[in-house]
């Protein structure tokens, strides 16, 4: 996947994560698809790309909500390292193991994301945080990735550019 | 593309991140101006949400209908149960009703409450994209005369207010969001207390600040106070579902259960003037 198209499909995600998927709300939650793309993003082609895309995706989404500018950048970024780290030591054929990798990258960029708040004033008690966001939002994107992660593999493996050739700072 | 050692690379990627950090912080208390980027943006995206959320609420309708015609029945009974209890009720109310604006007319009391209200309705066309805040967009703005701090209602209750404007859209900050604070009081004990929410947005919120002796019971009512400029006086809140102490030992925290139902919040009010 060229990292222009990339992008694009984070914006499509964004518009769908901000409307329809208010109505995938399960006792107030919903998967966050875009750090979901970030991830596998992350995954399939290593630490470098999934931090730079993820860092890209993060800038994205910040213009688009407005708020706090750069809290979803880094965020994300972190997401797309953790994920890439993952990329020569796991093995790609399984949507389980996806799946539990999304699980702890989600874990890890929502634990940074919850110090970025403390960092802008806005405090949430950490036992609140954990509870009623982190882990239903990390355990709510790990099934989504083992419903579509087959689908994103095959459109992934298909590409020749997946190798890390295009960016080369 | 000349390649950059890692060292260089991990040097100015921390420079990068060093900035943004410093960069949020300092602009952490001055997030009611969008600039003109995210403004445009916001309005050239608005249709498209709109029809995206539009065709998602249809899908959805059409998976659930099964299920929910399966409900209606049960519903149904209900319903005209209650039915016969309101009616009754209301008979009550017209009669308090009609003895409320004699009353007043004699003593010349103005009031403030939902009746007399003047608003602008609008739709929700996106929410907040993650589980932390507690947002919405709405498709009117600055052209439909939507100003900053504006109250946003149901016919249920209390939704929020109006945190920035674009031409054709607006931001409202939800009461269920870690950011929100609105004075509140109990109506049947009239404490008073915050109502501020909860990350996670799980249509709760929590009224802190009571005073231990005024302690509201399970099922009780909250509405807004008026103390503070920007909510006027009587606009309900929610019921009391659990009363607990808070740490210091001198207040008491209660859990309430907002009368909107946030997780399909799709047609709002925003109460452009107040009539007096």
């Amino acid at each position: 996947m060229q990292p222009l198209f990339f992008l694009l499909l984070v914006l499509v995600t964004l518009i769908l994560q901000t409307t329809a998927l208010n109505y995938m709300v399960i006792y107030g939650f919903k998967p966050d698809l875009v750090l979901i793309l970030v991830i596998l993003n992350g995954f399939l082609r290593g630490t470098r790309e999934g931090a730079f895309l993820g860092f890209s995706a993060g800038i994205l989404q910040d213009l688009v909500s407005g708020g706090y500018f750069g809290l979803n950048a880094i965020t994300e970024m972190v997401a797309g390292y953790l994920a890439g780290l993952g990329k020569d030591r796991l093995y790609r054929d399984n949507r389980v193991i996806a799946a539990g990798l999304t699980w702890v990258c989600t874990m890890g960029a929502q634990l940074i994301f919850y110090i970025l708040l403390l960092s802008v004033d806005v405090p949430v008690p950490v036992v609140k945080a954990l509870a009623y966001v982190i882990l239903p939002t990390a355990f709510y994107n790990a099934l989504v990735v083992l419903v579509i992660y087959a689908y994103l593999y095959r459109f992934y493996r298909g590409d020749p550019s997946s190798n890390g050739e295009y960016f080369n700072p | 593309m000349s390649r950059l050692s890692p060292r260089k690379t991990f040097f100015l990627l921390s420079i990068v991140v060093v900035i943004i950090i410093v960069g949020m912080h300092l602009s952490a208390g001055n997030t009611d101006k969008l600039t003109p980027f995210e403004s445009t943006t916001r309005d050239v995206l608005s249709p498209v949400q709109r029809v995206v959320i539009v065709m998602g609420g249809k899908i959805s309708d059409f998976v659930a209908f099964p299920v929910r015609l399966y409900k209606v029945s049960e519903h149904n009974r209900q319903l005209e149960q209650q039915v016969v209890e309101l009616k009754e009720k209301l008979s009550r109310y017209n009669e308090i009703r009609a003895e409320n604006i004699r009353l007043k007319e004699q003593l010349a009391f103005k009031t403030s409450l939902v009746g007399q209200l003047k608003t602008e309705s609008a739709e929700v066309i996106g929410r907040e994209a993650d589980n932390w805040f507690s947002i919405a967009i709405i498709n009117k703005g600055f052209a439909s005369g939507i100003r900053q701090d504006m109250v946003v209602i149901t016919p249920a209750g209390l939704v929020g207010r109006v945190t920035n404007v674009t031409d054709h859209t607006a931001e409202v900050l939800l009461i269920t969001d870690p950011r929100s604070g609105v004075g509140c009081l109990v109506q049947e004990n009239r404490a008073p207390g915050i109502v501020e929410g909860v990350a996670g947005g799980r249509g709760t919120v929590n009224m802190v600040n009571i005073l231990s002796d005024l302690a509201p019971k399970k099922g009780n009512r909250v509405v807004t106070s008026g103390y503070g400029s920007v909510f006027p006086k009587g606009i309900p809140v929610g019921t009391v579902q659990v009363t607990r102490k808070e740490e210091s030992g001198m207040f008491k925290t209660a859990v309430l259960e907002t009368f909107v139902d946030f997780n399909r919040l799709e047609d709002v009010l925003v109460i452009t003037s107040i009539k007096l």
